[in-house]
């Protein structure tokens, strides 16, 4: 059963604590041993999605999916059935490609799967490789590193490498923000507040359980602490609603001071009356989202309050909703009153969101709305003005500039494989979630209590890979907050 | 000059010559009648001792300066508890021993009560612990100190540091080229290891008095103190404890609960199959609690406790019982009374570290179970002492400020004998292999409990007296005490030169005989209802129906070597008839998948630290690569010197290890270039090998 454990651990998260010291950086290894996989074609509209594995599993999992054919030819495409090696349902029929290395992209054994670009495909296929054993999604980045750890890099390639990873990291970032906003994000936290809570006492319970008196019972409140978790993560995998929806597309959110015509442009990109708009500042209040297509991409389209203060509470409210909802988007859309530009809340849109935007290297539009209020001469000699673009929502004017400058934003947004499909996002969540219940089951089969921490800590290292954090020194604030140890 | 970001006072002022004291006065112009060692250890405790002794196995003359030749072996303060050892303690003395390090030997030679704690917890976190008889455990390692040969052993206090220009083939901003004694007087040496432990402006506490915590008549060192500040060197200030004596035959014994030693007894070290004083004239030890009149003691009495009022950062354990009565009120706490040695009248009561005044301090202890009429020999106090912060040492514990200068033991912020030991052994190592100018030797923390502890020291610092958990070691089930010797006697033996040829030859002969019995033990397989039938005592599940192998079976609870070899005497008696390899075999079976698979994550990580980063990198300042101020600052505090430690600095993300890593490359190739220019082949082949040692 060990044997099985460490295939889990293998699969854990090898991420931010995957050496557990305090809160560390969380560069993950060189190198690896565990095979990877991810979808590595963009999000954007595409007939074919490309997945992607890479490691000594790669021919495993090739074999598992297509099973029971031999391995194709290497470097040559063909035509295979794919379904779930575990249920044996049909998924998909792909183009595959055998790459076995070092003759390949990162230098180590790879597959390629070229599947029919449907959600439910790509989804199959994912949710399909997670359950293969030593396989788990790639962190951020990890293809390339591998590439550049083998050598399949030249140093001019790698120079946009930390870049990308950055920008990969960044996505992620977002795309976990997205997530654990709801629901689902407090479960996980709380989750993993408890389970760090039942490691620090095994693990107190191992350092200081015969020199220092504990309490009575610590190990039995662990192991009920860790009954309750298997309980409500089991039910929850077993839930076949899949609570928030996670829709697709790049977040686009518009923000601006009240009153500049966010709501004007959110229902001229959309093309239909999505938004109440009124001359009245404060007309929107909270977050309306609607699907949409700009530019051939898809898009989740936010329309936020005005960010102004000291208004009613419904209104604050809507404005925190709207800052949070600018940290997590992919593009913002920011509309100013060109008419308007000397106005103090233009001015202190301008200096502190628009500025800090930018200092976070978030990827932004200025809008200057309303160019029809504009004298013919134009603008005037305003304030010192970012790149912008002049646009008005009444007379349609400046609108192709503007679907121009969103259809360069989005491809490079959704051009990023990683900023985060939810599909993707949604898989990763479950295998974390699997693994982390699968050495649950393993602690309470085991008797050598180090073997059972040992399974406790690699539950949570799934867990804190979707909530972050996940440090030794956690675990030793909850030790010596709960306990009375030292001599 | 530098930047430093944490609290504690400092003085950096810039370095130039007129603050050296000799500077530039190299060794060649030495006066003839000052002495000249390979190195000399400031200090005579635990960490001294250990890399004293070292530094002399690796084959350096070497000087021991100590205060009292009769103190050496003794803890400076007398502050702490009779006993080594312990649950993650245990650990650091069997790493110490496969060193060939003294504290395991001279404590089975001493030790009065011996205990493997976390028995049934299984053997990856056992905490080997004695209780040690203070009078016999000096005795010895004197005998031990004064008998090594190239080892020289003098008294005298350090009041200063001799300087020279540096080397400029190293970073360091000077280079320490000997000491300056108290009576004026020089000792000149090729690296200096200060393990001068709570030395450094050594305050004593006891109630609202204060005074310093040198020897009776004797100033703690400011001088050194002073010079290390002038250097630059930041420093900060911890706080630890000692309880208060207690007479024992004042101690009414029979109404406590008593803890017999363990029968037989576990020896520390690996050279050892038993200890010399045997389990059954070993003493027990006694246990009692406080009570809630010991609270209100405590408590009614802070005004009059400076050293719990005191705003130096004390552990977030509790080590006193203030802390404890203030933290976890209403709570009965433990107090072990533990003998001193096996003709000492005295007890120490471990749980009852203290700083009331005596008066009181005598009072509480009367008010607790068995000690209603004890007497109180000696009162508890608390000690408040300068550290240096570890961050400015490297993984071989050379300063980064200083070459050839290192800094072992609590002066690095760590509490207890074993981490003082372990620094100990790991200093006088790197200093001697400096000195012969070979590459220094460094114990990863994939590979020891001593290297979780250098790493933690060296990369985060520490702002607590730092103190060994198990908890704090992500490979615990592959760093076991049964394991330490073929994790590092090898190494020891062949790197440092530390390890004596009958200890490596023990150690071969140990791992030989495991492999063969492993191998043989994954060899014998039958149908699990086979194995039923010849261990029946084993609850073997027969659902499976692929053969088991006999480690397989091993595994269980209820099967040891013994019952195993009964079984299938013809292969397996052999193996039964040395019992530590015996035992050896039933733990290497019980975490043998789990080791396998964490053999993988090891190999990640020490690819990460095979990834040296150069260790003259300004990071401040240097151009090509693309970081952060924040980041710049951490990696300029830390010098990590490999890639894997600069992804454990809080703070550092990942887009700054790859410009790193990528700066490091870009370097590499550069200087591989310079030097292999001519042959164009071979330049090839050899960038290769450096990315497969590398990577």
């Amino acid at each position: 059963m060990w044997r099985e454990l460490w295939t889990l651990a293998a699969r854990a998260a090898r991420g931010s604590c995957r050496l557990c010291t305090r809160q560390s950086s969380g560069a993950p290894a060189f190198g690896s041993g565990a095979t990877i996989f991810a979808l590595s074609s963009g999000q954007g509209r595409c007939g074919i999605a490309v997945i992607r594995t890479s490691g000594p599993a790669s021919s495993h999992a090739l074999q598992s999916l297509t099973a029971p054919r031999d391995l194709p030819p290497a470097r040559s495409a063909s035509l295979r059935l794919l379904s779930d090696p575990h249920t044996g349902e049909p998924l998909d029929r792909a183009l595959v490609l055998w790459f076995p290395g070092p003759q390949s992209f990162t230098g180590e054994d790879c597959v390629e799967f070229h599947v029919h670009g449907g959600p439910a495909v790509v989804s199959g296929v994912l949710q399909a490789l997670g359950s293969v054993p030593g396989l788990r999604p790639a962190e951020a980045g990890e293809f390339t590193r591998r590439a550049f750890a083998h050598g399949k890099l030249s140093l001019t390639e790698v120079e946009g490498l930390a870049d990308l990873i950055h920008a990969e990291t960044e996505a992620q970032r977002r795309q976990a923000l997205r997530q654990l906003d709801g629901e689902l994000g407090q479960l996980c936290h709380s989750w993993a507040e408890t389970l760090t809570k039942a490691l620090a006492h095994v693990e107190a319970y191992i350092d200081f359980g015969e020199d220092d008196n504990l309490e009575e019972g610590v190990l039995e409140q662990a192991d009920s602490q860790v009954q309750g978790l298997v309980v409500s993560l089991d039910a929850h995998l077993r839930d076949a609603r899949r609570g928030q929806r996670l829709r697709s597309g790049a977040h686009v959110v518009v923000t601006g001071p009240p009153n500049a015509g966010k709501s004007s442009l959110v229902n001229l990109l959309s093309q239909k009356p999505v938004s109440i708009v009124s001359p009245e500042p404060g007309t929107t209040r909270d977050v309306l989202e609607i699907p949409v297509d700009l530019a051939g991409f898809p898009a989740l389209l936010s329309d936020t309050a005005g960010l102004r203060e000291g208004v009613g509470p419904v209104e604050q409210e809507g404005v925190r909703r709207a800052r949070e909802r600018l940290e997590q988007a992919d593009l913002i859309l920011a509309v100013l009153d060109a008419s308007d530009l000397a106005s103090p809340s233009s001015c202190s849109f301008l200096d502190t969101v628009v500025a800090l935007l930018g200092a976070q290297s978030q990827r932004l539009l200025l809008v200057l709305n309303k160019s029809d209020l504009l004298p013919s001469a134009g603008l005037g000699p305003g304030p010192n003005l970012p790149p912008h673009l002049l646009l008005s929502c009444l007379t349609r004017e400046g609108l192709d500039g503007l679907l121009e400058a969103l259809k360069k934003e989005l491809a490079v947004v959704c051009g990023d494989p990683s900023t985060g499909p939810p599909l993707l996002t949604r898989a990763r969540h479950r295998h974390h979630l699997q693994g982390c219940l699968d050495a649950l089951g393993h602690y309470k089969q085991t008797r050598d209590l180090a073997l059972a921490a040992e399974a406790l800590r690699i539950a949570r290292r799934h867990l804190t890979h979707l909530t972050g954090g996940g440090g030794t020194e956690e675990v030793l604030d909850i030790i010596f907050r709960d306990f009375c140890v030292g001599k | 000059m530098f930047s430093f970001r944490r609290c504690g006072h400092r003085v950096a002022i810039s370095l130039t010559k007129q603050y050296l004291p000799f500077a530039g006065l190299s060794r060649d112009s030495a006066a003839p009648c000052s002495p000249h060692f390979d190195v000399v250890v400031v200090g005579g405790g635990h960490a001294g001792t250990e890399a004293a002794a070292a530094a002399a196995r690796c084959g350096s003359r070497t000087l021991l300066l100590t205060h009292r030749v009769d103190t050496i072996g003794e803890a400076r303060q007398m502050s702490c508890n009779p006993s080594f050892g312990g649950i993650g303690k245990g650990h650091l003395m069997r790493e110490v021993d496969a060193l060939d390090g003294l504290c395991s030997r001279i404590c089975d030679q001493s030790g009065v009560h011996y205990k493997v704690l976390n028995r049934r917890k299984g053997p990856a976190v056992w905490g080997l612990r004695a209780q040690i008889d203070r009078k016999l455990y000096k005795q010895n390692m004197q005998k031990e100190i004064l008998n090594t040969p190239l080892l020289t052993v003098r008294e005298g206090a350090v009041e200063d540091l001799i300087l020279a220009e540096p080397e400029p083939e190293h970073t360091g901003k000077c280079r320490v080229s000997g000491v300056v004694l108290v009576d004026g007087s020089t000792v000149y040496a090729e690296s200096v290891i200060l393990t001068t432990g709570t030395f450094l402006r050594g305050m004593i506490v006891i109630g609202l008095e204060m005074h310093p915590a040198g020897r009776l008549g004797d100033q703690p060192s400011m001088g050194l103190a002073q010079t290390l500040e002038r250097l630059g060197f930041v420093v900060g200030r911890l706080k630890t404890g000692t309880p208060p004596r207690i007479a024992k035959e004042t101690i009414n014994f029979s109404i406590l609960n008593k803890q017999t030693p363990d029968n037989p007894s576990i020896p520390f070290s690996f050279v050892n199959e038993t200890v010399w004083i045997k389990p059954e004239d070993q003493l027990p030890c006694y246990l009692t609690h406080t009570n809630p009149r010991v609270d209100k003691i405590v408590l009614e009495n802070l005004h009059l406790n400076s050293h719990v009022k005191e705003t130096t950062r004390g552990p977030r354990y509790c080590p006193s019982i203030e802390s404890k009565v203030l933290r976890f009120p209403n709570r009965v706490h433990q107090v072990w009374l533990e003998p001193e040695g096996m003709d000492s009248d005295l007890i120490y009561p471990q749980g009852l570290s203290v700083t009331l005044p005596a008066e009181l301090q005598e009072k509480m202890i009367m008010c607790i179970r068995g000690l209603e009429n004890a007497k109180m020999t000696q009162p508890g106090y608390g000690v408040q002492y300068d550290y240096l912060d570890p961050r400015q040492i490297t993984p071989s514990l050379e300063t980064h400020l200083v070459q050839r200068l290192f800094f072992a033991g609590q002066i690095n912020g760590t509490t207890g004998y074993e981490e003082a030991a372990a620094q100990g052994v790991i200093a006088g190592i790197n200093a001697s292999l400096r000195v012969s100018r070979k590459p220094p030797f460094i114990v990863s923390r994939t590979e020891g409990y001593i290297g979780v502890l250098i790493d933690d020291l060296t990369t985060l610092g520490t702002c607590e007296p730092y103190r060994m958990f198990t908890s704090r070691v992500e490979f615990r089930l592959s760093l076991r005490p049964d394991n330490a010797d073929s994790r590092l006697t090898f190494r020891g033996y062949k790197e440092a030169g530390c390890v004596s040829q009958q200890r490596y030859e023990r150690a071969s002969w140990m791992k030989s005989s495991l492999e063969e019995g492993i191998s043989v033990l994954k060899s014998i397989e039958f149908s699990s209802s086979k194995w039923k039938k010849l261990i029946p005592q084993a609850s073997i599940s027969t659902a499976r129906s692929l053969p088991v192998r006999a480690l397989d079976v091993l595994k269980y609870e209820e099967v040891d070597m013994e019952l195993l070899a009964k079984a299938i005497p013809e292969s397996l008696k052999k193996y039964t008839k040395c019992r530590e390899l015996a035992e050896r075999l039933k733990i290497e079976a019980t975490y043998e998948s789990v080791v396998i698979h964490q053999l993988q994550e090891i190999k990640e990580v020490q690819r990460d630290e095979a990834l040296q980063l150069p260790k003259d990198l300004d990071y401040l300042t240097i151009r090509d690569v693309s970081l952060s101020h924040e980041v710049r600052e951490k990696l300029h505090f830390s010098r990590p010197q490999t890639i894997g430690a600069a992804s454990r600095i809080p703070g550092v993300t990942p887009a700054a290890i790859i410009n790193l890593l990528r700066f490091v490359k870009t370097t590499q190739q550069r200087q591989g270039a310079m030097n292999k220019l001519p042959q164009t082949d071979e330049y090839l082949r050899d960038t290769d090998k450096l990315q497969e040692r590398e990577l």
